[in-house]
């Protein structure tokens, strides 16, 4: 009898003990499962530098995704304060040029020319 | 969990950074209207007589609308000194909707800022004749 033959002739004991198994040796038995798993792959040497189990890099590697992942809207948004206050490292130039433009200041406090900036254009 | 802790972080985050920013441009330091420089006082010489009434972010955006004076055109230092008056007695509110609308126009196509403006000048006829 082969290996593959015994696993089939105790699957259907395993499967009917498998009810019987709680909530707690059900997550107890999974992670013995998986530390078995880990302990017989073979090790990953992390950036070139370190040795570390298989579980172990890609947990590495999940954590910094996400984490790089949680970061990134922020530093988008950092970027864009940044860029914005470059472009606009003096606070009165665009005063200046809304002052010296053809229209008067109190054009753009006009409600009807504000409704002609929303309409679209063909 | 983590995901929630880490949004309500970001989000508090984003929070103080736009009360820090409200909160410096309100406390600049206000600039007595003898500490300028001569070529300042020319320049923002229609409104000497509210200056030292005004709060210092209001200073600053004038000191800035000032320095780029040098570089105007003709016209431009002309319509300056025109409109610098009324434009520093609008209200706080009133300035941040007309450069927000003036933003607005900017980002347009120039055919339809042309268009636009051509259109603003067209049904304010008396502006036209007197103030362009």
């Amino acid at each position: 009898m082969n290996e593959k033959d015994f696993a089939e002739r105790i699957r259907p004991w395993l499967a009917r003990a498998e009810a019987q198994v709680g909530e707690v040796e059900a997550t107890r038995l999974r992670a013995a499962r998986l530390r078995a798993l880990d302990a017989v792959r073979e090790p990953v040497r992390l950036f070139g530098l370190v040795a570390v189990s298989e579980a172990t890099a890609q947990t590495i590697r999940y954590s910094v995704i996400q984490r790089s992942l949680l970061w990134l809207p922020m530093l988008a948004f950092l970027a864009t304060l940044a860029f914005q206050s470059v472009r606009e490292s003096d606070p009165g130039e665009i005063d200046a040029q809304l002052l010296t433009q053809e229209l008067p200041p109190d054009a753009f406090l006009d409600q009807d020319f504000r409704q002609w900036l929303e309409q679209p254009h063909g | 969990m983590a995901g929630t802790a880490a949004r309500l972080t970001a989000g508090a985050f984003l929070m103080a950074l736009a009360l820090a920013a409200g909160a410096r441009e309100h406390s600049a330091p206000q600039t007595p209207w003898h500490s300028l420089s001569p070529e300042q006082q020319r320049i923002l010489g229609p409104v000497a007589p509210e200056w030292d009434r005004m709060p210092g972010f209001q200073q600053q955006r004038l000191l800035g609308a000032a320095r780029q004076y040098p570089d105007m055109r003709p016209i431009q230092k002309q319509r300056f000194e025109q409109r610098i008056r009324d434009w520093s007695a609008m209200t706080p509110e009133q300035r941040r909707a007309a450069r927000q609308t003036f933003q607005g126009l900017r980002q347009l196509p120039p055919e339809r800022q042309h268009e636009l403006r051509e259109r603003w000048l067209r049904s304010h006829p008396g502006y036209e004749k007197h103030g362009r």
